[in-house]
């Protein structure tokens, strides 16, 4: 590699966005340039001066009680606002009676509905982890580099999911896939902790995991947990510690 | 998604990179009133855009609503032609701990000055230079964010970026030599 060509590639470098062989290349390049080195010192000091020496603004209380103001209001039931006058009472009690006899149906519907979408979601989850363990490969794109799964994504999917190697804690990116649950395609991170296989699904907003809790099935763990702003399910057959400790891990990164 | 699941998805995006939010509003506006106002509006414009949120990255969709504000904001300030205070003591008690040791005096006054310095000296660059400069080394966005953030291209957050860099190192190696006289 050549100094200019070194010097173009300087800033990608720096910022972690140089891909891993052209990485290798680059640093080859500054083993042997001093002019280089110092150039990337350079970067580095700015950056230290940035991070410590410019103020960190922390939001002001007022402003977040602000928005909260919003979402608490939001809460109130729109019936309590309501005051019918006297000589319509008897009308109402008629009108209530009916419409809270819908309500309840709706409810119960809903209740059930939603109870059916949650399982089916739990269920598509576990058997695409069981088939990916099944076939010859669990991933799609092989690799350990963030910087090569991110962008593999980018060209077939509509969500860009937060991709991060965790080898340094046990848990090594190894890949991606892209599967369905439901009728979506949703990316899937493949990490490896010592023997087990961890599948991270990587959820549209649309569909929403309300899991508060571990869900088991045949020695199989299903989380969810939040992944950069995004509902993630991780499924693998880890025990309770590591899981949470996995999770921890996905939900600090960003 | 329903609307209230829409409008759940906002409220938990904005109040968890409010800090940011605000941060952003602060470089970019200067001043404290102005920067709560504009991340205030971002938070009505958000939940109200709830639904146009198409997947990807939700810290940057909802930054780029934040730096929108901000920009109307400062479009109306020069509009007005109105003189607005900038922070001129960012020193803030923000990041002052409270510290018993006396011997810590005279450290921390030092990293005030450094604190002063270095803000005055992001102030002045090109708020475009600047902003790419705190959501990179400040935020630590990735240059795709960055450009979701800005609905520029790659390329443009690259060159930014590096020309804001050169302005801000140049500006500060100008405050080292003309501060050495006094320093020795």
């Amino acid at each position: 590699m050549d100094c200019k060509t070194a010097h173009d590639l300087l800033p990608l470098y720096f910022d972690g966005e140089l891909d891993r062989a052209t990485g290798r290349e680059f640093e080859a390049h500054l083993d042997e340039c001093a002019d280089c080195r110092a150039a990337l010192i350079e970067l580095d000091a700015l950056r230290r001066t940035l991070r410590e020496d410019a103020p960190r603004y922390i939001a002001p209380e007022t402003l977040r009680a602000r928005i909260q103001k919003h979402t608490v209001t939001r809460d109130v039931p729109a019936s309590s606002r309501l005051a019918p006058r006297r000589w319509l009472a008897l009308a109402a009690s008629w009108a209530i009676a009916f419409a809270a006899g819908g309500a309840l149906m709706t409810t119960w519907n809903h209740a059930s509905n939603s109870g059916y979408a949650q399982s089916q979601l739990t269920r598509d989850l576990f058997v695409s982890h069981w088939r990916a363990l099944a076939a010859t490969s669990p991933v799609d794109v092989v690799s350990t580099d963030q910087h090569t799964v991110k962008p593999w994504f980018a060209g077939k999917i509509a969500i860009a999911p937060v991709v991060q190697d965790f080898a340094d804690q046990g848990y090594a990116l190894i890949g991606g896939r892209i599967d369905y649950v439901g009728n979506e395609r949703v990316p899937v991170l493949v990490y490896r902790h010592g023997k087990h296989l961890i599948d991270v699904f990587v959820l549209p907003q649309t569909i929403t995991a309300a899991i508060d809790k571990p869900i088991q099935s045949q020695g199989y763990v299903l989380d969810v947990v939040n992944l950069g702003g995004q509902p993630a399910a991780i499924v693998s057959d880890m025990g309770q510690a590591e899981l949470a400790q996995f999770t921890g891990l996905l939900s600090a990164s960003r | 998604m329903s609307p209230a699941d829409n409008q759940a998805f906002v409220d938990d995006l904005a109040l968890r990179h409010l800090d940011a939010a605000y941060s952003l509003g602060r470089w970019l506006l200067g001043n404290e009133q102005d920067a709560a106002d504009a991340v205030h509006d971002a938070y009505l414009r958000a939940a109200r855009a709830s639904g146009t949120y198409a997947g990807g990255n939700a810290r940057a969709w909802w930054l780029a609503i934040v730096r929108n504000c901000c920009l109307a904001r400062l479009a109306i300030r020069n509009k007005e032609k109105r003189n607005v205070p900038i922070d001129k003591d960012p020193v803030i008690a923000e990041r002052w701990m409270p510290q018993t040791d006396l011997d810590d005096v005279e450290d921390r006054v030092d990293s005030a000055k450094r604190q002063r310095l270095i803000t005055r000296r992001l102030q002045s660059l090109p708020e475009n230079f600047r902003e790419v400069l705190i959501l990179r080394e400040i935020e630590e966005l990735s240059y795709r964010e960055i450009a979701d953030v800005l609905q520029t291209p790659i390329g443009t957050v690259m060159s930014r970026l590096a020309r804001g860099r050169a302005l801000l190192q140049k500006a500060l190696a100008d405050h080292a030599t003309a501060q050495a006289p006094y320093g020795l």
